[in-house]
């Protein structure tokens, strides 16, 4: 199977590449990002391409006439990007890259990239939504995604072929480019005094088998993919040894100006997680894709057991 | 089956455990579910909510062990009934009730969840009842006369017909001031029909029958001569 993945310059990119790769029956993989790979790539094809440039992904992805496409290449505010290029290279390159595989008469599925800010949590929202529920995104990341699964299921509607969009919970990690993984990892986490509701969490290699398995089952329709459990903010920092700090109304705007000084800005959609939580129903997705994800309080862990100086051996020859 | 509960508890074992209870706290290792449910807290109330309610349950051997169920029960005011309902299913079957209507409002919302209530919403009960959860669905407020249990909302149970979970009758005998509270759990009600758009009227009458029964048996055991 000839497969196109964008966003192969991410954590999660790069690593279902390596899968992939490691995986019989995927002879051909080509790669686009704005940033190179990760991680070593033995057998992929890799090209660096601007999320902007629509011309350059069109012309790659008609030249390789992929059967599946796996659009990986959302850009989430502050991970890697701003907030306004993450909004502009995420439309453009969804528009760009399924837009072209849509003329592919090879095209045999497609697999995007989503998440649970699809559902919003505007007042009296679905606390825990399954996927029968109506995306009512209330966050610029959630109508970002939002528009992603729209251009897809145009693209799958006009190809004729499933489209299975990936609703994934926050995935944090230590080495994932996350802003609500550095805010966590704050020394002193501002939370909300009046309101604190559980969020649920997907660690990266999860959120990797996923995928695999999704582009394997050729499922149509959204899923989905959340760690079971769910933890507060203040619970959170407190496993991590940090300090909550409640605050409320204006006190907000120096919480944020003081997280964005020490190197982790609050975009909107992880504030309104901290206060309205964030779960999903995450049992469709287990039993179609048959994946069991780790728990919420064990990504948390993970996400504050790294090592702050990394002692490496170094030969002088 | 009776069982009482309610009287407050000043053990050692209770000190301890209400030391280990805030230690975990401090160091975030106590589960929340996804709706916010908060049983390390509900615990560490535990000795409040004892003090004030003595709650008499009879019939939990009508709840099952485990998996889901709806508990529709009468209300008076509604202030006490949710709280003395997910209390006696707490001692007696040591299970939480998921009680619906909280309001989505800080800081009342949020806290109301940590104590295990839930929103008002059919695809909120369908997720809980799929959870294998036990979900407390209350009749309309009935102030005037006592012990006439009111009408259910029929969109509220139509999760349980679709999910297949029982709907279990409770009726709640007490004074909104009072302490001493009474708990009759009823055998499940059995839907006349599993599908079509009265499945779910025809259910919440016979519910709402049941549950009248259990108040005027219960009314009958205190007045004998009545």
């Amino acid at each position: 199977m000839r497969v196109l993945l964008t966003g192969m310059g991410g954590q999660l990119g790069t690593r279902v590449t390596n899968l992939l790769e490691a995986t019989d029956g995927f002879d051909e993989i080509l790669g686009i990002d704005l940033d190179p790979p990760r991680r070593r790539i033995t057998r992929a094809e890799f090209h660096r391409v601007d999320p902007r440039d629509r011309r350059t992904a069109v012309r790659l992805v008609r030249d390789f006439e992929p059967q599946a496409v796996v659009h990986l290449g959302i850009f989430e505010p502050n991970a890697r990007s701003g907030p306004t290029a993450a909004r502009i290279g995420t439309a453009v390159s969804a528009v760009a890259v399924l837009g072209a595989a849509a003329q592919c008469a090879s095209l045999r599925r497609i697999v995007v990239r989503s998440g649970i800010e699809v559902y919003g949590r505007r007042r009296g929202a679905a606390t825990r939504p399954d996927e029968l529920v109506a995306p009512r995104p209330t966050s610029p990341f959630g109508a970002s995604l939002l528009h992603v699964e729209r251009v897809a299921a145009e693209a799958g509607l006009a190809a004729d072929v499933p489209v299975c969009a990936l609703r994934f919970a926050p995935v944090v990690g230590p080495s994932v480019p996350s802003p609500l993984g550095r805010y966590l990892r704050l020394p002193v986490v501002p939370v909300g005094l009046f309101s604190e509701l559980p969020f649920s969490l997907l660690h990266q290699e999860d959120a990797a088998a996923a995928t695999l398995a999704a582009l394997d089952a050729g499922f149509d329709g959204p899923l989905n993919v959340v760690g079971s459990g769910a933890v507060t903010a203040s619970q959170a920092a407190r496993m991590g040894g940090r300090l909550p700090l409640p605050v409320a109304g204006p006190a907000w705007v120096a919480a944020r100006v003081a997280a964005e000084v020490l190197g982790a800005p609050l975009p909107l959609h992880v504030r309104e997680l901290l206060l309205r939580g964030r779960c999903a129903d995450g049992s469709a997705a287990r039993s179609a894709l048959g994946i069991s994800a780790r728990s919420t309080p064990d990504v948390v862990r993970q996400l504050y057991d790294w090592e702050t100086v990394a002692s490496v051996a170094v030969s002088p020859s | 089956m009776t069982e009482v509960a309610g009287e407050p508890i000043e053990s050692m074992e209770e000190s301890t455990g209400l030391l280990a209870g805030v230690r975990r706290r401090m160091d975030g290792d106590f589960d929340v579910d996804e709706w916010g449910l908060d049983p390390d807290l509900v615990h560490l109330v535990n000795p409040v909510l004892a003090a004030r309610w003595r709650i008499e349950v009879r019939g939990a051997e009508n709840l099952p062990v485990v998996g889901p169920a709806v508990l529709a029960f009468n209300r008076r005011f509604g202030l006490s009934e949710p709280w003395v309902l997910a209390r006696g299913m707490r001692i007696s079957g040591g299970r939480f009730v998921r009680t619906i209507g909280i309001p989505d409002v800080a800081p009342v919302g949020p806290v109301m969840r940590r104590m295990g209530g839930v929103l008002d919403r059919p695809d909120e009960i369908s997720g809980l009842l799929r959870a294998g959860q036990l979900v407390g669905v209350p009749m309309q407020r009935q102030v005037r006369p006592r012990a006439v249990a009111g009408e259910l909302t029929v969109a509220s149970l139509e999760p349980a017909l679709a999910t297949g979970a029982p709907v279990l009758p409770v009726a709640l005998v007490g004074r909104e001031c009072g302490r001493r509270w009474r708990v009759l759990v009823g055998e499940p009600v059995q839907p006349i029909r599993r599908a079509g758009p009265l499945a779910a009227a025809e259910l919440a009458e016979s519910t709402q029958a049941r549950v009248q029964a259990l108040l005027d048996e219960a009314a009958r055991a205190r007045w004998p001569f009545g």
